[in-house]
């Protein structure tokens, strides 16, 4: 008998199958009717396609449980379909996002339709070569998404957290280090990962740990944080904003944290190992309340008793590994002067939702500090490239959170049953439609996924759609052109969309994004602006610039002084350039445009 | 002597010749080893391997005693762990260089005689004579009969148009 690929048995043809790349498996399975049909039926070459060839995937697909069950229950050749499907849409969105700056939020849109099944294709165009044609923006616009991405899972969370669904307390706060993107290496895995792995390590250390008693478990646990350099935070570096942020806090080095962070790291780990370890919240400081099981004392005793209530004992994990007195607790309260029929809400243990309210504010505590220590004397500072996390995304995070999660008034609960947020939330909107409009205008596809609904019915919520369908409306039309030549046409401005300068009062670094051949901003901008006192007042030629602080600004002609050439933007700069240029010409001291749809001769 | 004797053992293939080989080249084929171990014998008899002939086995055996001190097989053999790792050692590759018909009929000894490192091998030869290939490069490779209608083939195409340009 004359051997060939098709006396092979189907099981050995099936392994030859599986050795080949999704596209070698297309061409042999384009050759004849058997290998076409033995190709594409083959359930376990398509699976372990979709497990080779998709690091990541949206949750709603459940993989782990996918991969987990029987072979037969999933149409993996379709699933692998899908997928390759969406990070094709999704690069092409990304070419038409780059090409033209009309539709952009409706691409983006849809980008963040596919949510992180996109992460992997965006990931990718991040990391572009350094001497693509249109590096900068390329990297933006791919950023700029998967930060989107990322935001609406984080969103996704707190709002599961607000409908009163159990999450465990480090996802809910991780969410903010996801919210923020605090780093390529954090995300919601990482942070239920880093805890697994501490409990395994403090088991290896400890083998007799689940034999000991709640008392002696919670010391062991106290203990091993410590020596693991979990240790608080001194008071020098108390406000630093990383502080806040769980999924950071185990990655870093420093394993610096508030009093919250430590607490709840110090819950997850004891709630993996098996024990009842919740979060009180006390004033101005978060305790830790360890509980025994039920029938029995902290020090392992079995002592049956009718009562619900359980033996517990305080802790404070950020300072030591000692046991807290619940004595001296009711002392500080007596002596800030609250009153005694409050001390059981201040030494009761607390929600995870307070949790990340209380994150929020601190957060919100932290920016606050950094943003006054860091006005210099002509009000131009931009050392974000360097912060980690990002300042503004966190305080964006933390308007966020505050929006979904922030609890009724108590008047409120006292007076009617029907819950209604709306009043105290609704304060956040101006502050998160102002941030979300300067910074990611994108953001309008999750105003309009989990804000409207959240205010369906208000005033809020048909003001949030007019705004959102006055948005998508300019965006899907075409831009309106400023070309150079012709009558009334910028032939007479001087510099070109896309220079570098310097501002001859200020001096601040910035680039030209756009111009006007006389200044075109309101009367009262005007006077206020003492337009009119400028050498050339109103009538000379105004520039729309962006500003390494990531500002906007409207600068007259005769304040731009071109830089020199040989000098090369700042980094912060360079990186919000991406928005409107393509890349970096040296020779030309320029950024090359990526808005020639707007300015077709600049 | 008889602790020699012990080292070797003698297969009878299929086209009834004798092949005396060292014990341990022997029991990379796993099939060989269980036989072995079920006669309980020293190696004395013959083993009978009715399923490949002289040259086949002589190939295989050739292999085996490249790999004699190669570490077993892991047992936790997970069938998507294989992965894209086409990669086949230097040695292996030079091994492999023969007709097709040898090659398929090493692959299928070597998954009958049960020796899972060789039969990978073998699969990973015939995956890399498709790897990279147009289907009609595949069809002369494999002399394999285009039997689709031409409406089949543009339905097919279009079916799977995404995979062109990847």
């Amino acid at each position: 008998m004359v051997h060939t690929l098709f006396n092979l048995p189907l099981e050995l043809l099936e392994s030859i199958l599986l050795q080949l790349d999704p596209p070698s498996l297309i061409s042999a399975s384009y050759t004849c009717r058997a290998l076409y049909r033995i190709a594409s039926n083959d359930p376990e070459v398509w699976r372990s396609f979709c497990r080779n060839y998709f690091r990541l995937w949206a949750p709603h697909h459940h993989i782990a449980a996918k991969f987990a069950g029987p072979l037969s229950a999933v149409d993996w050749r379709s699933l692998y379909f899908q997928r390759v499907r969406t990070n094709r849409e999704t690069s092409r969105l990304i070419e038409a996002i780059l090409s033209s700056q009309a539709h952009r939020l409706a691409h983006m849109s849809r980008i963040l339709g596919f949510g992180l099944d996109a992460k992997e294709t965006l990931l990718k165009e991040c990391a572009c070569p350094d001497d693509a044609e249109d590096v900068l923006a390329r990297r933006y616009y791919a950023k700029a998404a998967l930060d989107m991405i990322h935001r609406e899972s984080a969103i996704e969370v707190w709002k599961r957290l607000d409908v009163g669904e159990d999450i465990p307390m480090e996802r809910a706060l991780g969410a903010y280090d996801v919210f923020t993107s605090i780093s390529p290496d954090v995300d919601f895995d990482t942070v239920h990962h880093d805890i697994s792995r501490l409990a395994e390590d403090l088991l290896k250390q400890n083998p007799q740990f689940q034999t000991t008693s709640a008392r002696d478990q919670a010391s062991i646990i106290a203990g091993f944080l410590h020596t693991q350099g979990f240790r608080g935070v001194s008071n020098a570096s108390y406000r630093a904003l990383h502080n806040s942020f769980i999924g950071y806090a185990l990655r870093s080095s420093s394993h610096e944290t508030l009093p919250l962070i430590s607490v709840a790291i110090f819950c997850a780990l004891a709630k993996c190992l098996g024990l009842d370890a919740r979060p009180c919240g006390f004033v101005f400081h978060v305790y830790c309340i360890v509980y025994a099981p039920k029938d029995y004392t902290l020090d392992g005793d079995y002592k049956p008793t009718s009562s619900s209530e359980l033996h517990s004992m305080y802790l404070d994990p950020f300072r030591s590994s000692e046991e807290v007195s619940p004595g001296d607790l009711r002392r500080v309260l007596r002596e800030m002067g609250v009153p005694t029929s409050d001390h059981a809400t201040f030494l009761s243990d607390t929600t995870t939702r307070e949790m990340v309210l209380r994150t929020a504010r601190n957060i919100m505590n932290s920016v606050q500090t950094i943003r006054q220590g860091q006005v210099h004397a002509n009000g131009i500072a931009s050392p974000w490239p360097y912060q980690v996390p990002d300042i503004d995304a966190s305080f964006y995070s933390s308007i966020w959170s505050m929006m979904l999660l922030s609890p009724n008034t108590p008047t409120q609960l006292a007076s009617n049953t029907t819950i209604n947020n709306t009043p105290h939330r609704r304060q956040y909107l101006p502050y998160l439609l102002d941030h979300m409009q300067i910074h990611h205008p994108w953001d309008v596809s999750l105003i309009e996924r989990h804000a409207i609904p959240f205010f369906s019915g208000q005033r809020e919520g048909l003001q949030l759609e007019s705004f959102v369908s006055t948005m998508r409306n300019d965006d899907a039309l075409a831009t309106c052109i400023k070309p150079r030549g012709g009558i009334g046409a910028g032939e007479n401005v001087r510099y070109y969309v896309g220079q570098l300068f310097y501002h001859k009062r200020y001096h601040y670094e910035g680039v030209i994004t756009g111009w006007d051949t006389s200044c075109s901003q309101e009367e009262e901008w005007i006077e206020q602006m003492q337009v009119d006192k400028l050498a050339g007042g109103r009538s000379q030629s105004f520039y729309h610039v962006l500003v390494g602080d990531k500002s906007t600004r409207y600068v007259a002609e005769e304040n731009i002084q071109l830089a020199p050439p040989g000098t090369e933007p700042t980094p912060a700069l360079m990186q919000m350039a991406g928005r409107h240029f393509k890349r970096w010409d040296a020779e030309a001291v320029r950024f090359v445009s990526n808005i020639v749809d707007e300015y077709p001769d600049d | 002597m008889a602790g020699e004797d012990a080292k070797t053992v003698t297969l009878t293939t299929s086209d009834n010749q004798s092949l005396k080989v060292d014990r341990e080249v022997a029991e990379r084929s796993i099939l060989i080893k269980n036989l072995l171990e079920d006669l309980g014998t020293d190696g004395a008899e013959e083993i009978p391997i009715p399923n490949v002939n002289e040259a086949v086995m002589k190939k295989v055996l050739e292999w085996c005693e490249h790999h004699r001190k190669d570490p077993p097989a892991s047992q936790d053999d997970d069938s998507d762990s294989r992965k894209k790792s086409t990669d086949i050692d230097e040695w292996d590759q030079k091994f492999m260089q023969v007709d097709q018909e040898m090659l398929f009929e090493i692959i299928l000894a070597a998954n009958y005689l049960d020796i899972k490192a060789l039969l990978d091998v073998g699969c990973k030869t015939v995956a890399n004579m498709i790897k990279g290939k147009s289907p009609d490069e595949i069809r002369k490779t494999f002399n394999i009969q285009n039997d689709f209608t031409p409406e089949e083939e543009d339905q097919i195409r279009r079916e799977n148009e995404w995979a062109e340009d990847r």
